[in-house]
Protein backbone atom coordinates (compact mmCIF):
# COMPACT_ATOMS: atom_id res chain seq x y z
CA UNK A 1 0.00 0.00 0.00
CA UNK A 2 1.50 2.93 -1.01
CA UNK A 3 2.38 5.92 1.70
CA UNK A 4 0.30 8.43 0.08
CA UNK A 5 -2.93 6.63 -1.59
CA UNK A 6 -6.24 7.38 -3.34
CA UNK A 7 -8.12 4.64 -3.87
CA UNK A 8 -11.15 4.19 -6.18
CA UNK A 9 -12.22 7.79 -5.62
CA UNK A 10 -15.45 8.45 -7.27
CA UNK A 11 -17.19 12.29 -6.97
CA UNK A 12 -17.40 15.54 -8.60
CA UNK A 13 -17.98 19.31 -7.56
CA UNK A 14 -21.58 18.10 -7.08
CA UNK A 15 -23.81 16.87 -10.71
CA UNK A 16 -22.23 14.22 -12.54
CA UNK A 17 -19.17 12.38 -11.17
CA UNK A 18 -16.06 13.74 -12.44
CA UNK A 19 -13.55 10.83 -11.20
CA UNK A 20 -14.96 7.20 -11.34
CA UNK A 21 -12.88 4.37 -9.58
CA UNK A 22 -9.96 6.67 -10.21
CA UNK A 23 -6.49 5.51 -7.56
CA UNK A 24 -3.55 7.46 -6.90
CA UNK A 25 -0.70 6.56 -5.17
CA UNK A 26 2.76 7.57 -4.15
CA UNK A 27 5.99 6.31 -1.83
CA UNK A 28 7.81 8.40 0.18
CA UNK A 29 11.18 9.88 -1.78
CA UNK A 30 9.31 8.90 -4.82
CA UNK A 31 7.89 11.21 -7.44
CA UNK A 32 4.58 10.12 -8.90
CA UNK A 33 3.35 12.11 -11.98
CA UNK A 34 -0.73 12.19 -13.24
CA UNK A 35 -0.78 12.87 -16.97
CA UNK A 36 -3.37 13.02 -19.35
CA UNK A 37 -5.52 15.25 -21.90
CA UNK A 38 -7.70 18.38 -20.83
CA UNK A 39 -10.57 17.73 -18.96
CA UNK A 40 -9.26 14.30 -17.68
CA UNK A 41 -9.99 14.94 -14.54
CA UNK A 42 -6.24 15.43 -13.02
CA UNK A 43 -6.80 18.51 -10.87
CA UNK A 44 -9.60 17.19 -9.66
CA UNK A 45 -7.74 13.96 -8.55
CA UNK A 46 -5.59 16.41 -6.85
CA UNK A 47 -8.14 18.16 -5.22
CA UNK A 48 -10.04 14.64 -4.22
CA UNK A 49 -6.74 13.66 -2.55
CA UNK A 50 -6.17 17.03 -0.60
CA UNK A 51 -10.12 17.34 0.75
CA UNK A 52 -11.03 20.21 -1.72
CA UNK A 53 -13.84 17.88 -3.15
CA UNK A 54 -16.01 15.23 -1.93
CA UNK A 55 -15.79 11.66 -2.36
CA UNK A 56 -18.70 9.61 -2.78
CA UNK A 57 -17.03 6.45 -2.74
CA UNK A 58 -13.22 5.32 -2.25
CA UNK A 59 -10.83 6.51 0.26
CA UNK A 60 -7.56 8.78 1.27
CA UNK A 61 -5.18 7.12 3.35
CA UNK A 62 -1.69 8.77 4.42
CA UNK A 63 0.64 5.86 6.18
CA UNK A 64 -2.22 3.94 6.62
CA UNK A 65 -4.32 6.27 7.90
CA UNK A 66 -7.61 7.34 7.16
CA UNK A 67 -8.01 10.88 5.86
CA UNK A 68 -11.16 10.98 4.04
CA UNK A 69 -13.32 13.11 6.48
CA UNK A 70 -10.44 15.71 6.94
CA UNK A 71 -10.62 19.39 5.88
CA UNK A 72 -7.72 20.43 3.76
CA UNK A 73 -6.40 22.35 7.06
CA UNK A 74 -6.48 19.70 8.62
CA UNK A 75 -4.60 17.21 6.25
CA UNK A 76 -2.14 20.13 6.01
CA UNK A 77 -1.38 18.76 9.83
CA UNK A 78 -0.97 15.23 9.17
CA UNK A 79 2.05 16.54 6.92
CA UNK A 80 0.61 17.17 3.33
CA UNK A 81 1.67 19.88 1.50
CA UNK A 82 -0.32 21.46 -1.53
CA UNK A 83 0.73 23.95 -4.49
CA UNK A 84 -2.07 25.15 -6.21
CA UNK A 85 -1.84 25.79 -9.57
CA UNK A 86 -2.84 29.61 -9.94
CA UNK A 87 -2.81 32.24 -6.87
CA UNK A 88 -0.32 30.38 -5.46
CA UNK A 89 1.29 32.85 -3.65
CA UNK A 90 0.76 35.78 -1.13
CA UNK A 91 1.25 38.75 -3.61
CA UNK A 92 1.44 41.81 -1.33
CA UNK A 93 3.65 40.28 0.92
CA UNK A 94 7.51 39.64 0.72
CA UNK A 95 8.90 36.07 -0.33
CA UNK A 96 10.01 35.90 3.24
CA UNK A 97 6.52 36.65 4.52
CA UNK A 98 5.02 33.89 2.02
CA UNK A 99 6.87 31.42 3.72
CA UNK A 100 6.50 32.53 6.68
CA UNK A 101 2.58 32.05 6.54
CA UNK A 102 3.54 28.91 4.82
CA UNK A 103 4.62 27.49 8.20
CA UNK A 104 1.65 29.37 10.12
CA UNK A 105 0.45 26.06 11.76
CA UNK A 106 3.98 25.58 13.05
CA UNK A 107 4.77 26.93 16.77
CA UNK A 108 8.70 26.14 16.95
CA UNK A 109 11.21 27.96 15.32
CA UNK A 110 11.39 28.16 10.93
CA UNK A 111 14.44 29.72 10.98
CA UNK A 112 16.47 26.09 9.84
CA UNK A 113 13.51 25.50 7.10
CA UNK A 114 13.57 28.59 5.91
CA UNK A 115 17.43 28.51 5.30
CA UNK A 116 16.90 25.15 3.83
CA UNK A 117 14.34 26.61 1.62
CA UNK A 118 16.65 28.84 0.52
CA UNK A 119 19.05 26.30 -0.24
CA UNK A 120 17.35 25.23 -2.67
CA UNK A 121 15.93 28.12 -4.09
CA UNK A 122 19.18 30.68 -3.83
CA UNK A 123 17.52 33.02 -6.03
CA UNK A 124 14.76 33.77 -3.06
CA UNK A 125 17.01 34.66 -0.65
CA UNK A 126 18.19 37.44 -3.07
CA UNK A 127 15.19 38.74 -3.57
CA UNK A 128 13.80 37.40 0.06
CA UNK A 129 12.33 41.66 0.89
CA UNK A 130 10.61 41.81 -2.74
CA UNK A 131 6.94 41.33 -2.87
CA UNK A 132 6.42 37.74 -4.19
CA UNK A 133 3.62 39.59 -7.29
CA UNK A 134 7.09 41.49 -8.51
CA UNK A 135 8.84 38.17 -9.64
CA UNK A 136 8.35 36.65 -12.87
CA UNK A 137 6.44 33.36 -13.34
CA UNK A 138 9.15 30.69 -12.40
CA UNK A 139 10.20 32.65 -9.48
CA UNK A 140 6.64 32.82 -8.34
CA UNK A 141 6.90 29.07 -8.07
CA UNK A 142 9.71 28.80 -6.74
CA UNK A 143 7.93 30.52 -4.01
CA UNK A 144 4.89 28.56 -3.88
CA UNK A 145 6.76 25.13 -3.72
CA UNK A 146 8.65 26.93 -0.98
CA UNK A 147 5.92 28.29 1.14
CA UNK A 148 4.46 24.93 1.21
CA UNK A 149 7.67 23.31 1.88
CA UNK A 150 7.50 25.22 4.54
CA UNK A 151 5.36 22.76 7.29
CA UNK A 152 8.18 20.20 6.79
CA UNK A 153 5.23 18.33 4.61
CA UNK A 154 6.07 13.91 4.08
CA UNK A 155 3.61 14.14 1.00
CA UNK A 156 4.25 17.39 -1.86
CA UNK A 157 1.33 17.86 -4.36
CA UNK A 158 1.75 20.25 -7.30
CA UNK A 159 -0.98 20.83 -9.69
CA UNK A 160 0.99 21.74 -12.88
CA UNK A 161 4.25 23.33 -11.10
CA UNK A 162 5.37 24.42 -14.80
CA UNK A 163 2.30 25.92 -16.09
CA UNK A 164 2.99 28.95 -18.34
CA UNK A 165 6.98 29.17 -17.58
CA UNK A 166 9.40 29.03 -20.23
CA UNK A 167 11.13 25.11 -20.91
CA UNK A 168 14.61 26.18 -19.46
CA UNK A 169 12.74 27.19 -16.20
CA UNK A 170 11.13 24.18 -16.26
CA UNK A 171 13.74 21.98 -16.48
CA UNK A 172 15.07 23.69 -13.92
CA UNK A 173 12.10 23.38 -11.72
CA UNK A 174 11.57 19.52 -12.27
CA UNK A 175 15.23 19.24 -10.70
CA UNK A 176 14.47 21.26 -7.71
CA UNK A 177 11.55 18.71 -7.90
CA UNK A 178 13.89 15.97 -7.89
CA UNK A 179 16.09 17.57 -5.09
CA UNK A 180 12.98 17.91 -2.85
CA UNK A 181 12.19 14.04 -3.22
CA UNK A 182 15.56 12.77 -2.46
CA UNK A 183 15.04 14.73 1.04
CA UNK A 184 12.38 11.63 1.28
CA UNK A 185 9.53 13.25 0.14
CA UNK A 186 6.08 12.26 -1.59
CA UNK A 187 5.82 14.24 -4.60
CA UNK A 188 2.74 13.56 -6.21
CA UNK A 189 1.83 15.94 -9.79
CA UNK A 190 -0.39 16.90 -12.15
CA UNK A 191 1.39 18.66 -15.42
CA UNK A 192 0.78 19.47 -18.87
CA UNK A 193 4.56 18.62 -20.23
CA UNK A 194 4.08 15.15 -20.06
CA UNK A 195 7.17 13.85 -21.53
CA UNK A 196 9.29 16.11 -19.56
CA UNK A 197 7.47 14.98 -16.37
CA UNK A 198 7.15 10.93 -17.18
CA UNK A 199 10.90 11.75 -17.84
CA UNK A 200 11.57 12.00 -14.03
CA UNK A 201 8.47 10.10 -12.77
CA UNK A 202 9.16 7.19 -10.58
CA UNK A 203 5.37 6.22 -11.42
CA UNK A 204 2.98 7.62 -13.77
CA UNK A 205 -0.65 7.38 -14.02
CA UNK A 206 -2.66 8.25 -17.21
CA UNK A 207 -6.25 9.45 -16.90
CA UNK A 208 -8.69 9.49 -19.04
CA UNK A 209 -12.11 11.06 -18.33
CA UNK A 210 -11.79 10.63 -14.51
CA UNK A 211 -10.41 6.62 -15.21
CA UNK A 212 -6.74 5.60 -14.94
CA UNK A 213 -6.20 3.97 -18.35
CA UNK A 214 -1.95 3.39 -17.94
CA UNK A 215 -0.42 2.92 -14.94
CA UNK A 216 3.49 1.96 -14.46
CA UNK A 217 6.76 3.58 -14.14
CA UNK A 218 7.79 6.80 -16.10
CA UNK A 219 10.17 5.11 -18.09
CA UNK A 220 7.37 2.33 -19.26
CA UNK A 221 5.13 4.62 -20.41
CA UNK A 222 7.67 6.51 -22.43
CA UNK A 223 8.04 3.32 -23.73
CA UNK A 224 4.36 2.29 -24.32
CA UNK A 225 3.43 2.80 -27.93
CA UNK A 226 0.33 2.98 -27.13
CA UNK A 227 0.61 6.08 -24.67
CA UNK A 228 3.26 7.55 -27.20
CA UNK A 229 0.62 7.69 -30.04
CA UNK A 230 -2.46 9.17 -27.94
CA UNK A 231 -0.54 11.13 -25.49
CA UNK A 232 3.10 11.62 -26.14
CA UNK A 233 2.20 12.98 -29.33
CA UNK A 234 4.24 10.19 -31.07
CA UNK B 1 9.74 89.63 4.89
CA UNK B 2 7.54 90.30 8.16
CA UNK B 3 4.46 89.90 5.60
CA UNK B 4 5.37 86.69 3.59
CA UNK B 5 5.89 85.19 7.62
CA UNK B 6 2.57 86.93 8.43
CA UNK B 7 0.68 85.30 5.08
CA UNK B 8 2.46 81.99 6.48
CA UNK B 9 1.02 82.36 9.90
CA UNK B 10 -2.41 82.83 8.28
CA UNK B 11 -2.08 79.68 6.26
CA UNK B 12 -0.70 77.37 9.30
CA UNK B 13 -3.50 79.25 11.65
CA UNK B 14 -6.08 78.25 9.34
CA UNK B 15 -5.28 75.71 6.91
CA UNK B 16 -1.96 74.08 8.44
CA UNK B 17 -3.65 73.21 11.91
CA UNK B 18 -7.20 72.18 11.88
CA UNK B 19 -5.98 70.42 8.40
CA UNK B 20 -3.18 68.18 10.27
CA UNK B 21 -6.00 67.50 13.36
CA UNK B 22 -9.40 67.30 10.87
CA UNK B 23 -6.91 64.78 8.56
CA UNK B 24 -5.25 62.99 11.70
CA UNK B 25 -9.51 61.95 12.63
CA UNK B 26 -10.49 61.13 8.81
CA UNK B 27 -7.37 58.63 8.40
CA UNK B 28 -8.30 57.02 11.67
CA UNK B 29 -11.56 56.56 10.00
CA UNK B 30 -10.50 55.61 6.66
CA UNK B 31 -8.13 52.93 8.44
CA UNK B 32 -11.09 51.54 10.04
CA UNK B 33 -13.06 51.56 6.39
CA UNK B 34 -10.10 49.77 4.67
CA UNK B 35 -9.63 47.27 7.05
CA UNK B 36 -13.06 45.89 7.10
CA UNK B 37 -13.09 46.25 3.12
CA UNK B 38 -9.80 44.03 2.87
CA UNK B 39 -10.54 41.28 5.64
CA UNK B 40 -14.45 41.20 5.07
CA UNK B 41 -14.42 41.98 1.77
CA UNK B 42 -17.44 44.76 2.37
CA UNK B 43 -17.61 48.51 2.75
CA UNK B 44 -19.22 49.38 6.16
CA UNK B 45 -21.60 52.28 5.99
CA UNK B 46 -22.11 51.44 9.60
CA UNK B 47 -18.18 52.91 10.52
CA UNK B 48 -19.63 56.69 11.22
CA UNK B 49 -22.04 55.07 13.61
CA UNK B 50 -19.34 53.37 15.70
CA UNK B 51 -17.48 56.28 15.94
CA UNK B 52 -20.23 58.07 16.66
CA UNK B 53 -21.03 55.18 19.75
CA UNK B 54 -17.05 55.68 20.49
CA UNK B 55 -17.80 58.90 21.21
CA UNK B 56 -20.62 58.46 22.83
CA UNK B 57 -19.51 56.12 25.63
CA UNK B 58 -16.30 58.54 26.38
CA UNK B 59 -18.79 61.22 26.88
CA UNK B 60 -20.79 58.91 29.70
CA UNK B 61 -17.79 57.95 31.16
CA UNK B 62 -16.10 61.45 31.10
CA UNK B 63 -19.43 62.76 33.16
CA UNK B 64 -19.31 59.86 35.79
CA UNK B 65 -15.36 60.85 36.11
CA UNK B 66 -16.12 64.80 36.35
CA UNK B 67 -18.58 64.11 38.92
CA UNK B 68 -16.53 62.04 40.61
CA UNK B 69 -13.88 64.85 40.47
CA UNK B 70 -11.15 62.88 38.91
CA UNK B 71 -9.37 65.29 36.18
CA UNK B 72 -6.58 64.94 34.28
CA UNK B 73 -5.20 68.25 35.07
CA UNK B 74 -4.87 70.05 31.88
CA UNK B 75 -5.88 67.50 29.90
CA UNK B 76 -9.39 66.50 28.47
CA UNK B 77 -10.86 63.92 31.21
CA UNK B 78 -12.32 61.84 27.97
CA UNK B 79 -8.60 60.67 27.76
CA UNK B 80 -9.33 58.99 30.76
CA UNK B 81 -12.28 57.53 29.92
CA UNK B 82 -11.48 56.69 25.98
CA UNK B 83 -10.29 52.97 27.09
CA UNK B 84 -13.25 51.97 28.62
CA UNK B 85 -15.58 53.21 25.23
CA UNK B 86 -12.75 50.89 23.47
CA UNK B 87 -13.31 48.32 25.78
CA UNK B 88 -17.15 48.93 25.20
CA UNK B 89 -17.17 49.42 21.19
CA UNK B 90 -15.27 46.71 20.91
CA UNK B 91 -17.52 44.23 22.72
CA UNK B 92 -20.33 45.82 20.37
CA UNK B 93 -18.74 45.33 17.11
CA UNK B 94 -18.00 41.66 18.16
CA UNK B 95 -21.21 41.55 19.66
CA UNK B 96 -22.91 42.48 15.95
CA UNK B 97 -20.43 40.50 14.32
CA UNK B 98 -21.79 37.62 15.77
CA UNK B 99 -25.06 37.86 15.88
CA UNK B 100 -24.93 39.42 12.04
CA UNK B 101 -22.55 39.39 9.87
CA UNK B 102 -21.47 36.11 10.55
CA UNK B 103 -24.49 34.68 9.30
CA UNK B 104 -23.99 36.26 5.90
CA UNK B 105 -20.37 35.29 5.77
CA UNK B 106 -21.32 31.80 6.42
CA UNK B 107 -23.90 31.69 3.72
CA UNK B 108 -21.31 33.24 1.57
CA UNK B 109 -23.13 36.81 0.80
CA UNK B 110 -22.49 38.53 -1.97
CA UNK B 111 -20.78 41.83 -1.13
CA UNK B 112 -23.46 44.28 -2.06
CA UNK B 113 -25.92 42.37 0.58
CA UNK B 114 -23.10 43.20 3.35
CA UNK B 115 -22.58 46.54 2.19
CA UNK B 116 -26.71 46.75 2.73
CA UNK B 117 -26.61 44.71 5.86
CA UNK B 118 -24.24 47.55 7.21
CA UNK B 119 -26.48 50.29 6.41
CA UNK B 120 -29.24 48.38 8.13
CA UNK B 121 -26.15 48.34 11.42
CA UNK B 122 -25.78 51.78 10.46
CA UNK B 123 -29.44 52.80 11.42
CA UNK B 124 -29.82 50.65 14.34
CA UNK B 125 -26.37 52.67 15.69
CA UNK B 126 -27.32 55.70 15.06
CA UNK B 127 -31.03 54.96 16.73
CA UNK B 128 -29.30 53.51 19.83
CA UNK B 129 -27.13 56.55 20.09
CA UNK B 130 -29.67 58.82 19.94
CA UNK B 131 -31.86 56.12 22.57
CA UNK B 132 -28.92 57.11 24.97
CA UNK B 133 -27.68 60.07 24.57
CA UNK B 134 -30.32 62.49 22.56
CA UNK B 135 -29.88 63.91 19.63
CA UNK B 136 -28.54 66.87 20.84
CA UNK B 137 -24.89 68.67 20.68
CA UNK B 138 -22.81 67.56 23.74
CA UNK B 139 -19.76 69.27 25.04
CA UNK B 140 -17.25 67.49 26.74
CA UNK B 141 -14.15 68.77 26.72
CA UNK B 142 -12.35 70.06 29.57
CA UNK B 143 -8.71 71.14 30.94
CA UNK B 144 -6.81 73.44 29.45
CA UNK B 145 -8.15 75.00 26.14
CA UNK B 146 -5.07 75.89 24.13
CA UNK B 147 -1.30 74.73 23.99
CA UNK B 148 -0.40 77.83 21.67
CA UNK B 149 -2.64 81.18 22.62
CA UNK B 150 -2.80 83.64 19.44
CA UNK B 151 -2.21 86.35 21.16
CA UNK B 152 1.24 84.55 23.38
CA UNK B 153 2.02 83.60 19.81
CA UNK B 154 2.06 87.14 18.77
CA UNK B 155 3.89 88.87 21.70
CA UNK B 156 6.56 86.11 21.10
CA UNK B 157 7.06 86.52 17.49
CA UNK B 158 6.14 89.90 17.50
CA UNK B 159 3.90 89.50 14.01
CA UNK B 160 0.45 91.14 13.42
CA UNK B 161 -1.23 87.50 12.99
CA UNK B 162 -1.49 85.23 16.00
CA UNK B 163 -1.03 81.07 15.86
CA UNK B 164 -3.31 78.82 17.97
CA UNK B 165 -2.94 75.57 18.64
CA UNK B 166 -6.10 74.22 20.32
CA UNK B 167 -5.02 71.19 23.21
CA UNK B 168 -8.03 69.23 21.37
CA UNK B 169 -5.64 69.66 18.23
CA UNK B 170 -2.18 68.26 19.09
CA UNK B 171 -3.94 65.11 20.64
CA UNK B 172 -5.65 64.25 18.31
CA UNK B 173 -2.80 64.50 15.66
CA UNK B 174 -0.40 62.77 18.50
CA UNK B 175 -2.50 60.19 19.21
CA UNK B 176 -3.79 59.22 15.59
CA UNK B 177 0.39 59.25 14.72
CA UNK B 178 0.39 57.16 17.76
CA UNK B 179 -2.48 54.50 16.54
CA UNK B 180 -1.52 54.36 12.80
CA UNK B 181 2.72 53.71 14.23
CA UNK B 182 0.57 50.54 15.93
CA UNK B 183 -1.88 49.31 14.11
CA UNK B 184 1.43 49.45 11.42
CA UNK B 185 3.97 47.85 13.35
CA UNK B 186 0.75 45.23 14.26
CA UNK B 187 0.09 44.40 10.67
CA UNK B 188 3.57 44.18 9.49
CA UNK B 189 5.57 43.04 12.40
CA UNK B 190 3.27 40.15 14.04
CA UNK B 191 2.60 36.79 13.63
CA UNK B 192 -1.08 37.85 13.73
CA UNK B 193 -1.09 40.82 11.91
CA UNK B 194 0.78 38.93 9.17
CA UNK B 195 -1.91 36.49 8.92
CA UNK B 196 -4.44 39.09 8.24
CA UNK B 197 -2.70 40.64 5.57
CA UNK B 198 -1.82 37.08 4.09
CA UNK B 199 -5.67 36.64 4.61
CA UNK B 200 -6.98 39.53 2.90
CA UNK B 201 -4.43 38.57 -0.04
CA UNK B 202 -5.55 35.23 -1.01
CA UNK B 203 -8.04 33.72 0.90
CA UNK B 204 -7.89 30.29 -0.21
CA UNK B 205 -4.18 30.11 -0.08
CA UNK B 206 -4.57 31.67 3.87
CA UNK B 207 -7.10 28.27 4.49
CA UNK B 208 -4.34 26.18 3.05
CA UNK B 209 -1.78 27.64 5.18
CA UNK B 210 -3.83 26.83 7.92
CA UNK B 211 -5.05 30.55 8.62
CA UNK B 212 -8.50 30.73 10.96
CA UNK B 213 -10.48 32.95 9.30
CA UNK B 214 -12.90 33.25 11.96
CA UNK B 215 -10.00 34.41 14.00
CA UNK B 216 -8.91 36.67 11.57
CA UNK B 217 -12.12 38.73 11.59
CA UNK B 218 -12.46 38.85 14.92
CA UNK B 219 -9.02 40.62 15.60
CA UNK B 220 -10.24 43.25 12.06
CA UNK B 221 -13.67 44.07 14.65
CA UNK B 222 -11.47 44.45 17.35
CA UNK B 223 -9.05 47.14 15.29
CA UNK B 224 -11.45 48.50 13.41
CA UNK B 225 -14.09 49.68 16.90
CA UNK B 226 -10.59 50.69 18.73
CA UNK B 227 -9.86 53.04 15.56
CA UNK B 228 -13.64 53.97 15.45
CA UNK B 229 -13.93 54.40 19.34
CA UNK B 230 -10.27 56.70 19.15
CA UNK B 231 -11.30 58.47 15.88
CA UNK B 232 -15.15 59.05 16.63
CA UNK B 233 -14.18 60.52 20.68
CA UNK B 234 -11.01 63.17 18.99
CA UNK B 235 -13.73 64.40 16.39
CA UNK B 236 -16.20 65.06 19.05
CA UNK B 237 -13.57 66.53 21.31
CA UNK B 238 -12.29 68.72 18.46
CA UNK B 239 -15.65 69.97 17.35
CA UNK B 240 -18.08 69.39 19.85
CA UNK B 241 -20.13 65.76 19.87
CA UNK B 242 -23.52 65.53 17.57
CA UNK B 243 -24.76 62.76 16.90
CA UNK B 244 -25.99 63.42 13.11
CA UNK B 245 -22.36 64.89 12.29
CA UNK B 246 -21.26 61.17 12.07
CA UNK B 247 -23.83 60.48 9.51
CA UNK B 248 -22.32 63.37 7.23
CA UNK B 249 -18.57 62.30 8.02
CA UNK B 250 -19.54 59.22 6.36
CA UNK B 251 -18.73 60.90 3.18
CA UNK B 252 -15.53 61.97 3.58
CA UNK B 253 -14.06 59.10 5.00
CA UNK B 254 -15.26 56.86 2.29
CA UNK B 255 -13.69 59.45 0.10
CA UNK B 256 -10.26 59.62 2.01
CA UNK B 257 -10.26 55.24 2.01
CA UNK B 258 -11.09 55.24 -1.47
CA UNK B 259 -8.73 58.32 -2.36
CA UNK B 260 -5.86 56.64 -1.31
CA UNK B 261 -6.81 52.93 -2.69
CA UNK B 262 -9.27 51.35 -0.68
CA UNK B 263 -7.71 48.16 1.08
CA UNK B 264 -4.40 49.46 1.34
CA UNK B 265 -3.77 51.25 4.82
CA UNK B 266 -1.00 53.82 3.95
CA UNK B 267 -3.40 54.83 1.07
CA UNK B 268 -6.26 55.64 4.17
CA UNK B 269 -3.73 57.68 6.00
CA UNK B 270 -2.63 59.25 2.63
CA UNK B 271 -6.33 60.09 1.52
CA UNK B 272 -7.37 61.17 5.32
CA UNK B 273 -5.15 63.66 4.48
CA UNK B 274 -5.54 65.01 0.76
CA UNK B 275 -8.99 65.26 1.46
CA UNK B 276 -8.67 67.52 4.69
CA UNK B 277 -6.16 69.83 3.02
CA UNK B 278 -8.23 69.83 -0.29
CA UNK B 279 -11.48 70.52 1.69
CA UNK B 280 -9.74 73.39 3.95
CA UNK B 281 -7.48 74.79 0.69
CA UNK B 282 -10.40 75.64 -1.46
CA UNK B 283 -12.83 76.58 0.49
CA UNK B 284 -10.61 78.92 2.37
CA UNK B 285 -10.77 83.01 2.06
CA UNK B 286 -7.37 84.35 0.64
CA UNK B 287 -8.07 88.02 0.97
CA UNK B 288 -5.93 88.78 3.94
CA UNK B 289 -3.13 86.58 2.85
CA UNK B 290 -3.02 87.76 -0.88
CA UNK B 291 -3.12 91.79 1.15
CA UNK B 292 -0.38 90.71 2.98
CA UNK B 293 1.66 89.22 -0.01
CA UNK B 294 0.80 91.31 -3.14
CA UNK B 295 1.77 95.48 -3.55
CA UNK B 296 -1.21 97.50 -2.24
CA UNK B 297 -2.43 98.50 -5.64
CA UNK B 298 -3.27 94.83 -6.09
CA UNK B 299 -4.65 94.09 -2.94
CA UNK B 300 -8.40 92.20 -3.66
CA UNK B 301 -11.01 93.76 -2.33
CA UNK B 302 -13.21 90.21 -2.59
CA UNK B 303 -12.99 87.58 0.18
CA UNK B 304 -10.96 85.30 -2.90
CA UNK B 305 -12.27 82.44 -2.01
CA UNK B 306 -12.51 79.30 -4.54
CA UNK B 307 -15.47 78.06 -3.12
CA UNK B 308 -17.80 78.74 0.03
CA UNK B 309 -17.58 76.59 3.06
CA UNK B 310 -21.10 74.79 2.76
CA UNK B 311 -19.63 73.02 -0.34
CA UNK B 312 -16.99 71.25 1.64
CA UNK B 313 -18.69 68.02 1.86
CA UNK B 314 -19.16 67.97 -2.09
CA UNK B 315 -15.22 68.91 -2.93
CA UNK B 316 -14.62 65.64 -0.86
CA UNK B 317 -17.02 63.85 -3.65
CA UNK B 318 -15.36 65.96 -6.39
CA UNK B 319 -11.95 64.84 -5.20
CA UNK B 320 -12.81 61.12 -5.65
CA UNK B 321 -14.78 61.62 -8.80
CA UNK B 322 -10.95 62.77 -10.33
CA UNK B 323 -9.25 60.25 -8.40
CA UNK B 324 -11.18 57.62 -9.82
CA UNK B 325 -11.29 59.38 -13.56
CA UNK B 326 -7.39 59.08 -13.47
CA UNK B 327 -5.98 56.94 -11.44
CA UNK B 328 -9.27 53.98 -10.31
CA UNK B 329 -7.24 51.88 -7.68
CA UNK B 330 -6.85 55.10 -5.81
CA UNK B 331 -3.07 57.06 -4.93
CA UNK B 332 -1.71 54.07 -3.70
CA UNK B 333 -2.83 51.79 -5.46
CA UNK B 334 -5.96 49.55 -3.79
CA UNK B 335 -7.90 47.36 -5.17
CA UNK B 336 -10.75 48.53 -7.86
CA UNK B 337 -13.57 48.08 -6.39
Amino acid sequence: MSFLLGANMTGGYGGADILHDCTIGVEKGEIAVVVGPNGAGKSTAMKAIFGMLNLRQGQVTIDGDDITNLKPEERVLKGMGFVPQTNNVFTSMSVEENLEMGAFIRRDDISQTMEQVFELFPILKEKRKQPAGELSGGQRQQVAVGRALMTQPKVLMLDEPTAGVSPIVMDELFDRIIEVARTGIAILMVEQNAKQALNIADKGYVLVQGENRYTDTGAALIANPDVRRAFLGG
Amino acid sequence: MTDILNALVILANFIFVPAMAYGSQLALGALGITMVYSILRFSNFAHGELMSFGAMTTILVTWALQSSDISLGIFPTALLAIPVAILVTVVLAVAIDKSVYQYYRKIRAEPVTLLIVSIGVMFFLSGLVRFIIGPKDQVFTDGQRFIMKARAFKQMTGLNEGLAIKMTQGITVVTAFVLVAVVFWFLNKTRTGKSMRAYSDNEDLALLSGINPERVVLITWVITAALAAVAGTLYGLDKSYKPFTYLSLLLPIFSAAIVGGVGNPLGAIAGGFVIAFSELTITFAYKKVLTYLLPESMAPDTLMQLLSTDYKIALSFVILVIVLIFKPTGLFSGKTI
